[in-house]
């Protein structure tokens, strides 16, 4: 998000993030990280609660946890108005800050920062490239995989279903283990009606068929090193162009991407040490004692409850992990 | 910590069903929807300024971020 601010503030795109946090946290954290949008405090999470999204599966005995919100991300209009929401059913799931500008630009805003391959014949071009901050791997972040298609005037392509012996637009992706593919998201086909034979459902232009994906612990978990620090997306691509009257040779083209996976800093407090890939240069130990003393003064019986709970839950996964059940 | 992997296939430093890794339930509602118009709401920023985020936004397009936290 950082990285993208300069991206943020050339669309003329406000941003603001809000937690739950004090404003000595949010001020150590914005110099710390250099970040130059508002970070807002919701200290007694009223905003969050405004918004109705609190984590309402955090309970108030749950110490520092309770007021967190469910994370998401709300884009609006010039107006205020929201255009696109973004929640997910895993808190580690985020998308990428180029994501929001898109959605708030209404248009997929492709930069070179991120791996990309060209191809295409016959006066088409094809773009294969990695959408979202520089395109690396990261446990739970999404970015999207962009099979751009520029299309000359006059010829178009088939999105499903097509009849018998014609070709579809056809795109495989393979990645490693813990490479995950979510839902593909096209744009709407044309009609296009060919009298007596079949109607078809056509795109022409320019083309983008987005593929999201992220990565799981099994590529690239956040609590120890990292297994390889790069790793191969292979995409193969197969369409057939036409005109109204004739079609060209169907076409099918490979494509190679290598993708960095990230090396993540993680907050150096107790409970992330001797995990992730590097300590972060974010000493949260101070922050984290505030935390707790507010949450004490709320609710005194919270804290030694929730160190209760989590010791029992702890010991209920090393159980797992030695025996193989609860 | 023990680390374990939930059913997603992520890893944490919490065990499994820890309040921590609580994520959104399926068919919980979001807040706001597509097409309202987002609450007024004034919160501090990190030097203590009041900022009225409609206000602030001055007819500009904008992204609102709600996060766990930075402590943790």
């Amino acid at each position: 998000m950082r990285d993208a601010f300069d991206k943020f503030a050339e669309h003329e795109i406000g941003l603001y993030a809000i937690s739950y946090d004090d404003q000595e946290t949010l001020a150590e954290f914005r110099d710390k990280q250099s970040i130059p949008y508002p970070l807002l405090s919701d200290i007694d999470s009223a905003v969050i609660q405004k918004f109705g999204i609190v984590n309402n599966q955090v309970t108030k005995n749950d110490a520092i946890l309770y007021g967190i919100p469910y994370p998401g991300v709300y884009v609006t209009d010039e107006n205020g108005v929201v255009v696109t929401k973004f929640f997910h059913d895993s808190y580690k799931k985020r998308d990428s800050a180029e994501l929001y500008i898109d959605a708030a630009l209404g248009r997929l805003v492709l930069d070179n920062n991120a791996p990309q391959a060209t191809g295409g014949d016959q006066g088409i071009k094809l773009t294969v490239a990695i959408h979202g901050g520089k395109g690396t791997i990261r446990q739970g972040v999404i970015r999207h995989l962009v099979v751009r298609f520029e299309l000359p005037e006059g010829l178009h392509i088939y999105g499903p279903p097509v009849p018998e012996g014609m070709i579809t637009t056809e795109v495989q992706i393979d990645g490693p283990e813990g490479f995950r593919l979510m839902p593909p998201e096209f744009p709407a086909t044309e009609k296009l009606t060919l009298p007596d034979i079949a109607e078809l459902n056509v795109w022409h232009g320019t083309v983008d068929l987005i593929y999201p994906f992220y990565a799981t612990g099994e590529l690239a978990s956040e609590c120890r090193p990292l297994d390889t620090p790069s790793v191969d997306i292979n995409v193969l691509v197969r369409y057939q162009a036409c005109t109204d009257s004739e079609c060209l040779l169907p076409r099918t083209e490979t494509f190679s991407l290598p993708l960095d996976l990230d090396v993540i800093d993680i907050p150096d407090i107790e409970i992330h040490r001797g995990h992730g890939q590097r300590p972060g240069n974010y000493d949260g130990t101070p922050a984290l004692k505030r935390l707790l003393a507010r949450k004490i003064k709320q609710n005194p019986q919270g804290v030694p409850l929730f160190i209760g709970k989590n010791l029992w839950m702890q010991l209920k996964a090393l159980g797992r992990k030695l025996f193989g059940r609860d | 910590m023990v680390v374990e992997r939930d059913h997603h296939g992520f890893d944490a430093p919490a065990p499994l069903g820890h309040p921590a890794r609580a994520s959104l339930p399926d068919g919980h509602p979001t807040g706001p929807e597509i097409g309202e118009r987002l609450p007024d709401f004034t919160l501090p920023d990190a030097c203590g300024t009041q900022i009225d985020y409609h206000a602030d936004r001055a007819n500009r397009k904008s992204v609102v971020v709600f996060y766990r936290s930075a402590v943790w």
